[in-house]
């Protein structure tokens, strides 16, 4: 028996006269892959597509084995941590956790305990007891990440999980995501930001306009990406000294100092070099804030992308 | 356990699961308070009814009760003092007085005459007419005005000229108060408004005259209230000074009074509500406070006409329709769809949810009302009643509402899956359950009321003079027997279940704006 994949054949879905999503064909082996694509580029439309919450208009939808039309199979080894930010008005991030593994047949008991190792997991156990309404966004999407992780499944899929979530506990998702992925599952989860995922996929797929860009172990697509100038937003004090040091490194095409002087847009060609030279600033003490890809114009990147090919 | 059930009891038990998440959902949606006021609405109606008349019945019997032999002895014509002395004292008396202002009546058909004496010289009449009319109309009517001396067969004033105060048209001059006629209808009389408003004759030369007749609106057949109520009449010789012969201050005013009186007698269920009229009875109204029979029967036409074709139906509109719909529209459908679980499991325990919570909220208000209506009445009639198999009517009104939440929970679980808005399906299906009666009998079938109907213990009462179209909407013909109609709703109701089932599985997940 071959490795259990998730396959799409060209799968395609519309919304009316809309496309959603064009003529797809994946075939995604176990480990970490990445959904890349701007905003509205049909990255949620496939996870819906992978859990059965829509049905495609054309084409055949295999997870591991088993069509999402059958949700009582399908859905007992898939986690789906959704997009969409809301929860019933009754629970607290605990009794929803424990709720949705009484669906899956666990005794009481068992789906308590299940549900607190979920949120430890997420780090969300000190607030598991208050109302999942009353928490920040960055709480939900962990409390919606826990309900996706609870019965520990095979297969995870995950939209935008990084989102909203502050950098201790985005790395140890992160490695959490590793750890899976190394035990054989499935962990497929999206972003608009490329530079976002590229470190932890195992595989990228870029996607446009509900059309699979470029697919691909990271290294190839990575290269590509390389060659092409990335944009950082660095906050952080003394920007002018910080901007100086910056400056006498190779890789570095340009540095704008924000006006406030408490920022500055760089430019760089290598990304990793980039970190590391970031990392030898804040160790002589100066103190970095915040570091934000700015590539906001995605579309740009793709085009670059897509142009290179 | 958890892994991978599928046996059918697995299911079953899953869909149990779903029931007892969403009950709580169901039961205590605050936008589903006003299902809770339309099943208790009877109850209320009764146990208003009940305290009523109990207070009521404390009211009369307070001065004692009559002997119900008496009661039956009173006949209309009765006067009050005899009926009193007969019967003793009243539970309850009450009168009133009204008096209204009438005219006297003066027989004298609109014409007055007014006799002088001696006689006067004149060769100038002049009427002054100063309140023109009993019903305050400001115009002043004279049909005729008639001018008389000593001989008394000449009417002086005929055709003689004639000048006035300006009239109401041209054709109503002063001339037409001396035409000696008074038949041509409006056209022949002299009509002013203006004020004074006065009607002049010149007699020619001065005469001795001793007595006037005027003919007023009713002279014509117009209405009396339109006669002149006060007027004078004076003459004169040279047409400069003139002397008032006559005052006519006009027909008096009397009030009219009437009596009645409201005389309650009471014999401890039956209450004798008599109306005298100065005196008389006029009206005797025994009723009883009371009347079980009648109290069953009004709660067989609320049970059906409101409670089946209203109440329930609109709650089940509410709370089946909210069932999916509603967490579409909360955007907490999904997680629903993310649980392993078929589809239809997942319609079974969301059905089983509302119809527990449908079934025990409108089956509950069919008793309690039950309940209610049943409570003041006589204990030993309430007693005859259990007896004689009181309990099963109460069960077949709980039994009637629980399944009319079967059928109307199941047509609005699908009608939810296939329609957002609630508004349109509702408005036909209303139409449609109102409507069976007029259809054929195999399309009648494809209706919840139809079955309903027939579980009902009491029929709905309906006049026996109702159109036949009435009667066929408010009461179509039932299927015979209850087995049939209950074995006949759920059959009906599994078919529902049944389309629901392939409308959840192809059904999707689309909150609006997707990414």
């Amino acid at each position: 028996m071959t490795a259990p994949a998730v396959v799409f054949e060209d799968v395609s879905k519309f919304y009316g006269e809309v496309l959603g999503v064009n003529r797809v064909t994946l075939n995604i082996p176990p480990g970490i892959t990445s959904l890349v694509g701007p905003n509205g580029s049909g990255k949620t439309t496939l996870m819906n597509l992978m859990t059965g919450l829509i049905h495609p208009d054309n084409g055949r939808i295999l997870m591991r084995g088993i069509s999402p039309r059958d949700p009582e199979a399908l859905m007992r080894i898939t986690g789906y941590a959704t997009q969409y930010d809301t929860a019933p008005r009754w629970a607290t991030g605990f009794t929803f956790i424990t709720t949705g593994l009484l669906l899956f047949g666990y005794g009481r008991t068992e789906a308590e305990e299940k549900a607190w190792k979920a949120l430890e997991r997420v780090a969300l156990t000190d607030a598991a007891n208050r109302k999942v309404a009353g928490y920040s966004k960055g709480m939900r999407q962990r409390v919606r990440l826990a309900q996706a992780i609870a019965h520990d499944p095979e297969l995870l899929v995950l939209d935008e999980p990084l989102n909203g979530l502050d950098p201790l506990v985005r790395a140890e998702t992160i490695d959490l995501f590793r750890s899976w992925a190394a035990a054989g599952k499935h962990v497929i989860l999206s972003s608009h930001v490329l530079q976002e995922v590229d470190v932890i996929s195992d595989q990228v797929v870029l996607i446009a306009n509900g059309t699979i860009v470029a697919e691909g172990r990271i290294r190839g697509v990575r290269d590509e990406i390389d060659e092409h100038p990335s944009q950082f937003i660095v906050r952080c004090h003394r920007a002018s000294e910080v901007a100086s040091r910056l400056f006498d490194e190779d890789h570095i095409t340009e540095i704008r100092l924000n006006d406030d002087r408490m920022g500055m847009l760089v430019m760089t060609r290598d990304r990793e070099q980039f970190a590391r030279a970031l990392g030898r600033i804040a160790l002589d003490g100066h103190r970095i804030e915040s570091v934000l890809p700015a590539d906001e114009n995605v579309d740009a990147l793709y085009e670059y992308l897509i142009g290179g090919e | 356990m958890a892994g991978g059930d599928l046996s059918f009891s697995g299911r079953a038990r899953q869909a149990w699961t779903i029931a007892k998440i969403d009950l709580r959902r169901v039961f205590f949606a605050r936008r589903g308070l006003w299902v809770y006021a339309l099943a208790l609405l009877p109850a209320v109606i009764f146990l208003g009814h009940g305290i009523d008349v109990k207070t009521t019945r404390e009211r009369l019997a307070r001065r004692g009760l009559t002997a119900p032999a008496l009661l039956d002895s009173i006949r209309e014509g009765e006067g009050v003092e005899d009926l009193k002395k007969r019967l003793g004292e009243p539970a309850a008396e009450r009168w009133s007085v009204r008096t209204r202002s009438v005219r006297q009546g003066t027989g004298n058909a609109g014409t007055t005459t007014h006799v002088i004496e001696p006689a006067v010289e004149a060769r100038f009449v002049r009427l002054n007419v100063i309140r023109p009319a009993y019903s305050g109309d400001s115009a002043a009517r004279i049909y005729e005005f008639e001018v008389y001396g000593p001989d008394d067969r000449l009417n002086l004033a005929l055709h003689r000229p004639a000048t006035g105060s300006i009239p109401c048209s041209e054709d109503q001059g002063p001339d037409k108060a001396v035409n000696g006629s008074v038949a041509g209808g409006e056209a022949d009389r002299w009509c002013s408004v203006d004020r004074p408003r006065f009607l002049q004759v010149d007699l020619g030369t001065a005469r001795a005259v001793t007595r006037f007749v005027v003919k007023h609106a009713s002279a014509a057949g117009e209405n009396e209230d339109l006669d002149t109520r006060e007027f004078n009449i004076q003459v004169s010789t040279d047409g400069k000074a003139f002397t008032t012969v006559e005052t006519s201050s006009g027909a008096a005013f009397v009030e009219e009074r009437t009596e009645y009186r409201q005389v309650t007698y009471f014999d401890g269920r039956r209450e004798a509500r008599l109306l005298f009229v100065d005196g008389t009875l006029q009206n005797r109204n025994i009723r009883r406070l009371l009347d079980f029979e009648e109290d069953r029967l009004i709660f067989a036409g609320i049970f059906q006409y409101f409670y089946l074709r209203l109440a329930i139906f609109f709650g089940c509109l509410g709370m089946f329709m909210y069932l999916f719909h509603g967490e579409m529209s909360n955007r907490t459908l999904h997680y629903w769809f993310l649980a392993p679980a078929r589809r239809e499991v997942l319609l079974a325990g969301k059905y089983a949810a509302g119809l527990i919570a449908s079934a025990l909220i409108f089956g509950g208000g069919a008793l309690l009302a039950f309940a209610a209506m049943v409570w003041p009445h006589d204990a030993v009639e309430v007693q005859a009643f259990w007896n004689a198999g009181g309990m099963t009517h109460a069960f077949w009104y709980a039994a009637a509402a629980a399944l009319g939440c079967v059928g109307y929970g199941s047509i609005f679980l699908a009608v939810g899956l296939y329609i957002r808005n609630p508004i349109i399906p509702a408005a036909v299906l209303l139409a449609w359950e109102g409507a069976n009666g007029i259809l054929p009998h195999v399309v009648q079938k494809f209706s919840i009321l139809y079955y309903l109907q027939s579980l009902c213990p009491v029929p709905a009462p309906m006049e026996d003079d109702a159109p036949t179209l009435i009667r066929l909407l408010a009461a179509p013909a039932a299927p015979a027997s209850r087995p049939g109609a209950i074995l006949g709703l759920l059959l009906l109701t599994a078919f529902v279940l049944w389309i629901a089932g392939r409308a959840v599985r192809r059904m999707e997940i689309s909150y609006g704006a997707e990414t």
